[in-house]
């Protein structure tokens, strides 16, 4: 499995440097950049800095710009690891490569596994700038608990990585990648606490979510962020994240297993 | 060994019959096929478009799963234990595909040695023995993109070899190659079922380089298998008759009814063409005999000049359409 994840990192890094997705790259940021620009002039001028009585009762902070900022770009960051890891196996099918890649014996945890890893070089570089503009917007780090936040961004990741196995089976069963992962991600933005607590939303979307890793993500974080709180706090979140991160992993790996098989059947009849 | 026992293929196809009615299709693409690969041996697959060739190619290779039947390589199950199947075999395909063309040809083949789980020296080695062999030395640390067609061609030659398999299946693999290249293609496969032991299954629309290449030949019609033979016995079988092309200046009434007596004696057939200019007589004569030597001895009797002489014997591909045809009949 290592070798698989050694290789295809190396081969995507490759890839990378000689042909940079540069469109991606900026889309990605500006993406995160737009949300962080209009929770702010929307909170300036709109609200004129007058939050609802509940907010901080949902959200646990008086502090809607930083909460924003970094929903915003934890957003992004999620966005970027679904979206890369999830195409990975449609495009191999659209470069003509797929079939020989399934001709080796190779792991596909392990390819997988390459896969994410490299994107995160790209990713974690677009987060940092996201954050870097926040910051100079007003995001505070004043009672920011590194380690903390460092382990619910690795734990993130992972969630991310393996609602990315899933939906990456679903768009390979359909062959599109447009509308199966924007669907998900005009959902995630508005279900999982992005720009507004979830206890804003009606009770019928609870549901969504609690499907989304984002949501006890983003909620860990900001814990060890903005209130400077150690995993202890986030206990409940962490195991909502590692619980989403072993369902997703389970049901993409075996979707992904069952949807080579139908795609190369659909290709071929 | 690679034996294919039984094996059939369904696929259903979605047919949209209105904006919300779709209905599936059946269709057999290989129907209880059966056959052998030994090494060092290569086995032609023939037949029309849609005959269940690249179908079988993909089963044999773990990329589809039979409906019924089993394939097994050396003792092997290629759907139970597929992952020992695809390291005992590989596929290469004509055309462009199957590599990635912002690498090079060897981090390419670095790429899939790895997925093959190849030691790092071991892999070293063979990726710079295998560009050797293709002749991709000077071009090894070049993007793929910037390749010709040949070379790319060539590449996928040593992608297809990259994990040394005992069987190795050619899907049209000169398809769209000038033909000094196909033929150095031809002589390579032939070294490697004849020296390195290697089975060899192809799939080819170039009938030439099926009787070139092939021990044994599998003719396969809508899925079935209709004959198995060797190209010689194959073609003899379905076409026993030589055709004998004489062109002579003139032919006068006494030489030809000399002839036709001559022919009646052996059963042949005869045809006789002018050319358009005038200047020459073709004389077409259909046998199962051989009477070559009888035929000129007479022309040479009757003091007739033979301006050419053509002997043409069957051929694989006269055989295959002839029966295509019988069996649209």
């Amino acid at each position: 499995m290592l070798q698989t994840a050694k290789a295809t990192f190396h081969r995507n890094m490759i890839s990378m440097i000689r042909a940079y997705p540069w469109s991606f790259f900026l889309s990605h940021i500006l993406s995160g950049i737009y949300t962080v620009l209009f929770a702010y002039f929307t909170y300036t001028y709109v609200f004129e800095g007058v939050l609802d009585s509940r907010f901080s009762n949902y959200a646990g902070t008086n502090d809607y710009l930083s909460y924003v900022f970094l929903g915003g770009a934890l957003f992004s960051f999620a966005v970027s690891t679904l979206m890369n890891v999830s195409r990975s196996l449609i495009t191999e099918q659209r470069e003509g490569t797929l079939e020989a890649l399934l001709l080796t014996p190779s792991s596909r945890k392990g390819y997988f596994l390459g896969n994410v890893t490299q994107q995160i070089t790209r990713t974690l570089l677009e987060f940092l700038i996201i954050l870097i503009f926040a910051f100079l917007l007003g995001l505070q780090f004043k009672h920011i608990h590194f380690l903390s936040a460092i382990f619910i961004w690795f734990c993130a990741v992972i969630g991310f990585f393996s609602q990315a196995l899933l939906l990456g089976s679903v768009m390979l069963y359909f062959r599109d990648t447009y509308i199966t992962q924007n669907t998900l991600f005009v959902t995630m933005a508005f279900v999982s606490g992005v720009t507004f607590p979830i206890g804003y939303l009606p009770e019928w979307v609870a549901p969504l979510s609690w499907m989304m890793p984002l949501t006890p993500a983003l909620e860990a974080f900001r814990h060890s962020v903005l209130e400077g709180q150690g995993l202890a706090a986030s206990g409940s979140q962490l195991l909502h994240l590692s619980f989403l991160s072993f369902l997703y992993l389970i049901v993409g790996s075996l979707g992904i297993k069952k949807t080579e098989k139908i795609v190369v059947e659909k290709i071929f009849s | 060994m690679l034996i294919v026992d039984g094996v059939s293929k369904v696929y259903q196809s979605k047919v949209r019959e209105k904006l919300w009615k779709t209905t599936y299709k059946e269709v057999k693409a290989v129907e209880d096929l059966s056959f052998q690969i030994e090494p060092g041996k290569i086995i032609g697959l023939l037949g029309m478009n849609g005959a269940g060739k690249t179908t079988t190619i993909k089963m044999c290779t773990t990329l589809l799963e039979p409906n019924s039947g089993s394939i097994t390589v050396d003792g092997y199950d290629a759907v139970k234990d597929d992952r020992k199947v695809k390291s005992l075999v590989n596929m290469i395909a004509g055309g462009e595909r199957m590599l990635y063309w912002r690498l090079t040809g060897r981090e390419n083949l670095n790429y899939f040695g790895n997925l093959y789980g190849i030691k790092e020296a071991t892999l070293k080695q063979r990726i710079d023995l295998l560009l050797k062999e293709v002749g991709l030395e000077d071009a090894a640390d070049t993007p793929v993109e910037q390749y010709s067609k040949g070379m790319k061609q060539r590449l996928q030659i040593a992608r297809g070899l990259i994990n040394d398999p005992k069987y190795l299946f050619l899907d049209e693999p000169t398809l769209g190659l000038d033909a000094p290249i196909a033929k150095h293609l031809r002589s390579y496969v032939k070294t490697l079922a004849k020296e390195k032991n290697k089975g060899v299954l192809l799939t080819s629309h170039y009938i030439d380089e099926v009787e070139e290449l092939c021990d044994e030949v599998y003719i396969l019609d809508k899925g079935r298998l209709i004959l198995h033979d060797t190209p010689e016995r194959l073609t003899a079988s379905v076409f026993k008759e030589n055709s004998l092309h004489i062109w002579v200046p003139a032919l006068p009434n006494r030489t030809q009814k000399e002839l036709e007596k001559l022919l009646r004696t052996y059963h042949a057939k005869m045809e006789i063409k002018q050319s358009i200019d005038l200047e020459e007589i073709e004389i077409i004569i259909k046998t199962e005999q051989e009477i070559t030597s009888s035929v000129l001895a007479l022309l040479s009797n009757h003091q007739l000049t033979v301006l050419k002489l053509v002997v043409e014997q069957p051929k694989l591909e006269d055989a295959i359409l002839h029966l295509a045809e019988r069996r649209i009949g």
